[in-house]
């Protein structure tokens, strides 16, 4: 009883839902979903049957700084504009209806003012994740320093759910890729980079959430930072195999000096790529995945559409899933390759050759 | 403008084979080390997500190259 309950209910959501999209199509080309507004970053948050919040825009342009509560402000304020001489506001995209909130703001002459600080939605969750690590894992530092969780047992749900994670990361990925004289120096680093990206996807798995790691610039930080780590922390012998590698003829080191100088640069970008592509094609693959149903209406009429819109929603739903993996996938791989990268960098490798 | 939406369709499709085939090998291989040696998998596994990280690092290199040509 129970279970058919729960399967009539279960299908009138998914027939609700596809109805709402394809209802939504009918109503002319404006009112479309706008897939790249969805997947890259814009100037307002957005909730969506609710509200719409539009983000303060910061401009700074030759020493100037030109400060708005929100796009719409700065549009409506056009006299300023050209107070200032040269700035204009010139919408992103041309398709259809454009909102206020995607204007990307241009001096008259066509070129990006210098410095546009605007705060954007991956701004805000990368500040949200940020704030979240910091709450969650300052209390738990707190909690062991005091010496609950080292000389007596984990106390509460929370901690209890931190701790296996915690020593997870010590001890498979820093212990297991950097060895056991120099892990604890660069445990701190992997913790902080692992929870900050998890809890960054996470928040792409949230309605309304935008997931920031979905920003190439985000990945491209992160990614610096254990560039700059692994270079900090290298050994002596680290030096020596980028510019002279030991144990080969002279001539072969001369070849393998310039691959291995871009192996060094490589790492980094790859990482950056990496986590940047897998979650923002995510996000391109459900967005997709739902514009299947406007193709089939365009292409066999509306009812083909909304009779096999559940096929597409219920593939969204499998989509969502695997997002839900590969974020936590993602965020792992980042830590166990930084992990690796300054293990392989601080190594001392003494007599022995591992490679 | 057009071939370029066919390069990059080709692109993706040709940078996804050479994906496929690596990391099938290296699930391949994974599979049959942990078949022979249980007590090993943990070690393997975390082996065989390292190296299917570099290929996919590989590949997405060859995707983002198609987007850029499907963009330009």
């Amino acid at each position: 009883m129970m279970k058919q309950l729960l399967r009539v209910l279960l299908i009138n959501l998914v027939l609700v839902t596809g109805v709402a999209v394809v209802s939504n199509a009918e109503s002319g080309g404006e009112n479309r979903i706008d897939l790249i507004g969805k997947v890259v970053d814009h100037y307002y948050l957005d909730f969506k049957p609710l509200a719409t919040v539009e983000l303060p825009r910061l401009i700074y342009d030759n020493g100037r700084v030109h400060v708005y509560r929100s796009t719409t402000s700065l549009l409506n304020k056009s006299e300023r504009f050209t107070d200032a001489g040269y700035i204009d506001a010139e919408p992103v995209i041309q398709n259809g209806k454009i909102k206020p909130a995607t204007y990307q703001v241009v001096r008259t002459d066509g070129t990006s003012p210098q410095f546009d600080f605007s705060i954007t939605s991956h701004l805000v969750f990368f500040w949200v994740a940020a704030l979240l690590t910091f709450l969650i894992f300052i209390p738990l530092s707190l909690k062991y320093r005091k010496g609950i969780g080292r000389s007596s047992e984990p106390r509460g749900a929370f901690q209890n759910i931190f701790e296996t994670l915690v020593v997870f990361i010590r001890d498979e990925i820093a212990l297991q890729n950097i060895g056991p004289q120099k892990y604890l120096t660069f445990t701190p680093y992997l913790l902080t980079v692992f929870f900050f990206i998890l809890f960054m996807n996470f928040f792409g798995l949230m309605p309304w959430g935008v997931s920031s790691t979905a920003d190439i610039t985000v990945t491209a930080v992160l990614a610096l930072f254990t560039f700059a780590t692994t270079q900090i922390f290298a050994t002596r012998d680290h030096w020596k195999h980028v510019f002279w590698f030991p144990g080969v003829p002279v001539p072969i080191k001369f070849i393998l000096m310039p691959v291995e100088l871009i192996g060094l640069f490589t790492k980094p970008f790859a990482l950056c790529i990496r986590l940047f592509a897998n979650m923002a094609s995510g996000k391109i693959l459900i967005m997709a995945i739902l514009g299947t149903i406007f193709i089939f209406s365009d292409l066999f009429g509306p009812g083909v559409a909304y009779g096999t819109s559940w096929v597409w929603v219920f593939l969204t739903l499998f989509v969502y899933l695997i997002k839900a993996l590969v974020s936590f996938i993602q965020a792992y791989v980042f830590t166990i390759l930084s992990a690796l990268f300054i293990g392989l960098a601080v190594a001392d490798h003494g007599e022995e050759h591992a490679h | 403008m057009e071939l370029a939406y066919l390069a990059a369709g080709f692109g993706a499709g040709i940078t996804t084979i050479g994906a496929a085939v690596g990391i099938g090998m290296i699930g391949k291989s994974a599979m049959e080390g942990s078949a022979r040696q249980p007590e090993a998998s943990g070690d393997i596994r975390t082996s065989m997500l390292i190296s299917a990280a570099f290929i996919e690092g590989v590949a997405l290199f060859g995707q983002v190259v198609c987007i850029i040509l499907a963009l330009s």
